[in-house]
């Protein structure tokens, strides 16, 4: 699986009930995900990807910007 | 640097009441919680308070705390570690313990405080908290207070629970924290099984029973109780200010737990203690249900089925819960406050629940009828929720 669709997996995977996610799905306007739900899917992503995120991901507002920090790190 | 700037920041969004023409928030209540409350000086059914089982107002609590006034004063002007810790206050720590069966207990002033001082005190940034997604906001806050890594799971999932819990075994403690019955929802959490994945990850787990305290549980004890847990080696907390009709907070566990928050958690430690009036009206509370809790809880049951039954006869969508609760799903914030206004009009105080109180879209209006009101009362606001929904 590519790293975009591993994204979106992992995103999907914590947000029920939500509409369909996309890479240039806004997570908040689009998804209506509050600070707890980007808490859960920076810890799915930790998961997915083995790494340990910190504060850099904080201004992530896009599906996309994940795959970008992500790009920026090496995977 | 400018002072009018600040203040201009402090700016409270009133939109939404101007659009509904409702404001649910600090509306002035003239009276106690009776039969009928005064709003604004008209007389409203109450299903908005968390009086569960309608003792805030029964003359032998009543009656206890005008005694325990008379004879202590209105305030011992001190917190617990210094001129606080009265014999009444003593005495219902242990009263508190042993009604859920632990072996100790430190009361607070409120339970938001507990929730709020808990976690600084017991986690640090080695640690991790796994926490249920739909907690109140004072554990939320409790939480982030402590600085360590926080992981949050889908609600009641227990699937999503252990898959963190395998994956977190380098941290030097694990905590799971959740509510018993979530009050937005009236869900309750299945508790047996998060312990027992506490048990098997050696995680620690954290319990709020604020909606579950003298609510669940065959003789009202609780979550404990209500789910058969036995021998808990978790931390308990809950509020003293919805069934148990007074205020304030507790923090039961083990003794070394309890004996180290009594000196090292500030939010007891630097704050006056519960006063004299509420101590004496818990224990009276505490009184009550060990011998009438299964009529009480009895009629507390029916009246949460009669008006679920009328709910789904008007056409509304409730959330199933297994609670003295039903829950409206309103969905956005103007749905969610125009209901709320609807009911008011009628003569039915509720509560509208928006972000941040619950997900995004997700508002709620919950109902609760306690054991208070009359049957009457009841048969009222059924038949008025039934005919809001047909019109
Ligand atoms: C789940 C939960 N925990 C804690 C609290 C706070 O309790 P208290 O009102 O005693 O501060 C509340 C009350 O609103 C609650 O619903």
């Amino acid at each position: 699986m590519n790293i975009e669709d591993r994204v979106i997996n992992s995103v999907k995977g914590v947000l029920d009930k939500r509409p369909e996610v996309t890479l240039d799905s806004r997570l908040l306007e689009d998804l209506l995900v509050d600070s707890l739900d980007k808490l859960m899917i920076l810890s799915a992503i930790e998961d997915e990807f083995g790494l340990e995120i910190e504060e850099e991901f904080a201004d992530v507002h896009t599906v996309k910007d994940i795959v970008v920090k992500l790009k920026a790190r090496g995977f | 640097m400018d002072r009018k700037e600040f203040y201009k920041r402090l700016w409270v969004d009133e939109s939404l009441a101007e659009v509904t023409g409702y404001n649910p928030y600090y509306l002035s209540v003239n009276s106690g919680l009776n039969e009928r409350l005064l709003v604004n000086g008209c007389k409203m059914i109450d299903l908005a308070s968390n009086n569960y089982l309608g003792l805030a107002t029964d003359s032998r609590v009543k009656q206890a705390a005008i005694e325990a006034v008379q004879k202590y004063g209105v305030s011992l002007c001190g917190t617990p570690i210094a001129t606080g810790y009265i014999d009444l206050f003593q005495r219902l720590e242990e009263e508190l313990a042993s009604f859920v069966g632990l072996e100790r207990t430190v009361i607070l002033p409120s339970c938001y405080q507990a929730n709020n001082g808990l976690f600084s005190c017991l986690a640090g940034s080695e640690d991790l908290i796994v926490v249920d997604r739909l907690v109140h906001s004072s554990l939320i806050q409790g939480i982030k207070a402590a600085g360590c890594k926080i992981r949050p799971f889908l609600h009641n999932n227990l699937n999503h629970l252990e898959g963190i819990l395998q994956r977190s075994s380098s941290y030097r403690q694990v905590f799971v924290v959740t509510e018993s019955v979530f009050s937005t929802e009236g869900s309750v959490a299945p508790f047996k099984k998060i312990v027992e994945l506490c048990e098997k990850y050696g995680a620690m787990p954290i319990i709020d029973d604020s909606h579950g305290i003298g609510v669940l549980g065959k003789s009202g004890r609780g979550i404990l109780e209500e789910q058969k847990i036995e021998g808990y080696k978790g931390i308990y907390t809950a509020s003293l200010g919805k069934a148990l009709a007074n205020s304030g907070g507790m923090i039961s566990g083990e003794k070394r737990v309890i004996d180290y928050l009594k000196y090292y958690c500030s939010h007891l430690v630097y704050s006056t203690a519960l006063s004299p009036a509420v101590l004496a009206g818990i224990s009276a509370v505490l009184d009550i249900i060990r011998v009438e809790f299964t009529g009480i809880k009895h009629k507390l049951i029916s009246y949460q089925r009669q008006i679920h039954k009328a709910l789904i006869e008007g056409g509304f969508e409730v959330v199933a819960g297994e609670a003295p609760i039903n829950s409206v799903q309103t969905a956005s914030k103007e749905v969610t406050f125009s209901l709320g206004q609807r009911l008011y009009a009628k003569g039915i105080l509720s509560t509208p629940f928006i972000e941040p109180s619950v997900p995004l879209n997700q508002g709620r209006v919950r109902l609760i009828a306690g054991a208070g009101l009359s049957p009457g009362t009841v048969d009222e606001a059924a038949g008025i929720i039934k005919r809001l929904g047909a019109s």
